[in-house]
């Protein structure tokens, strides 16, 4: 279990990539990132809860705020008991896509956040970890 | 303590919120902000039956409103875009938001070569601009 989780919302059908937008929307806000950061950060969700509800199925999004070394950020974990990644490295590639998409899903998500983590095991799920922290000005 | 969230038994939203009017030669669609996958869907063949109905030269796809453009998002519009070309009108996506200009492009989005304008205002001019040079030659 994870420490510090603030909020979790179930991703079941095609509707709660919406309800991951609105909620990461939401914090992001509260939490005042630039409206721009908002945007990276609702896009890079709303990619990785479509990558969940085509490849997975199902799965949780949780979030939670991050603290330490002078910096504050949140951090958005995707978790699915789906198929697993089978090549982690192609599914990097850009343009490439099992599903029929644009193959900008991960790559993509990955130049929008911070740091970005991968965790999957193949018959046994995935599970994503993003990262942005707050610019100071 | 967790919040759980998760819409049971929602109306779904079923293409209720765009708006679909036609100006003169024009059809003019205005995206909500936030629209889920489904609503995206209609909406283009929503769009196409209406370009055939009305005989309209151009589509102006207000986007100004709209907060999230992820690769589904982007893909459906750039398709969009393309089928109205081949049925002999002019798309013109208006409107985009910073913000969201920028998330797009570091995404790696590129809404496949459609023309863009500032504004519907801008729009519609260049939709007008396109097909008188292309009555002439």
């Amino acid at each position: 279990m994870i420490d510090g989780i603030r909020e979790e919302v179930a991703i079941i059908d095609e509707s709660d990539i919406i309800l991951v937008r609105k909620t990461v929307r939401e914090a992001a806000t509260k939490f005042n990132y630039s409206l721009t950061d908002v945007t990276r950060i609702v896009t890079a969700a709303s990619e990785l809860a479509r990558n969940i509800f085509l490849y997975a199925g199902s799965g949780v999004m949780r979030w939670r705020l991050l603290e330490g070394n002078g910096a504050k950020g949140m951090e958005l974990i995707f978790e699915d008991r789906g198929p697993g990644i089978t090549d982690l490295e192609q599914a990097f590639q850009e343009g490439y896509s099992t599903s029929g998409g644009l193959g900008l899903g991960l790559p993509g998500t990955q130049r929008l956040m911070d740091e970005m983590e991968i965790d999957t095991r193949v018959g046994v799920g995935t599970t994503v970890v993003v990262r942005k922290w707050q610019r100071r000005y | 303590m967790i919040e759980q969230r998760h819409l049971k038994g929602r109306e779904p939203i079923t293409g209720e919120s765009i708006s679909v009017i036609k100006i003169r030669d024009v059809l003019l669609v205005a995206m909500p902000p936030d629209p889920d996958d489904t609503t995206i869907t209609i909406l283009q063949e929503k769009v196409l039956a209406a370009i055939e109905r009305y005989q309209v030269k151009g589509l102006v796809l207000d986007i100004s409103a709209v907060q999230t453009l992820d690769s589904f998002f982007a893909r459906v519009v750039a398709e969009t875009a393309q089928m109205v070309v081949l049925m002999g009108a002019q798309t013109v996506i208006a409107g985009m938001q910073p913000s969201v200009a920028i998330t797009a492009t570091q995404l790696g989005l590129t809404l496949g070569g459609a023309l863009t304008a500032l504004n519907v205002d801008l729009a519609l001019e260049i939709v007008s601009d396109a097909f008188q040079r292309r009555q002439r030659s």
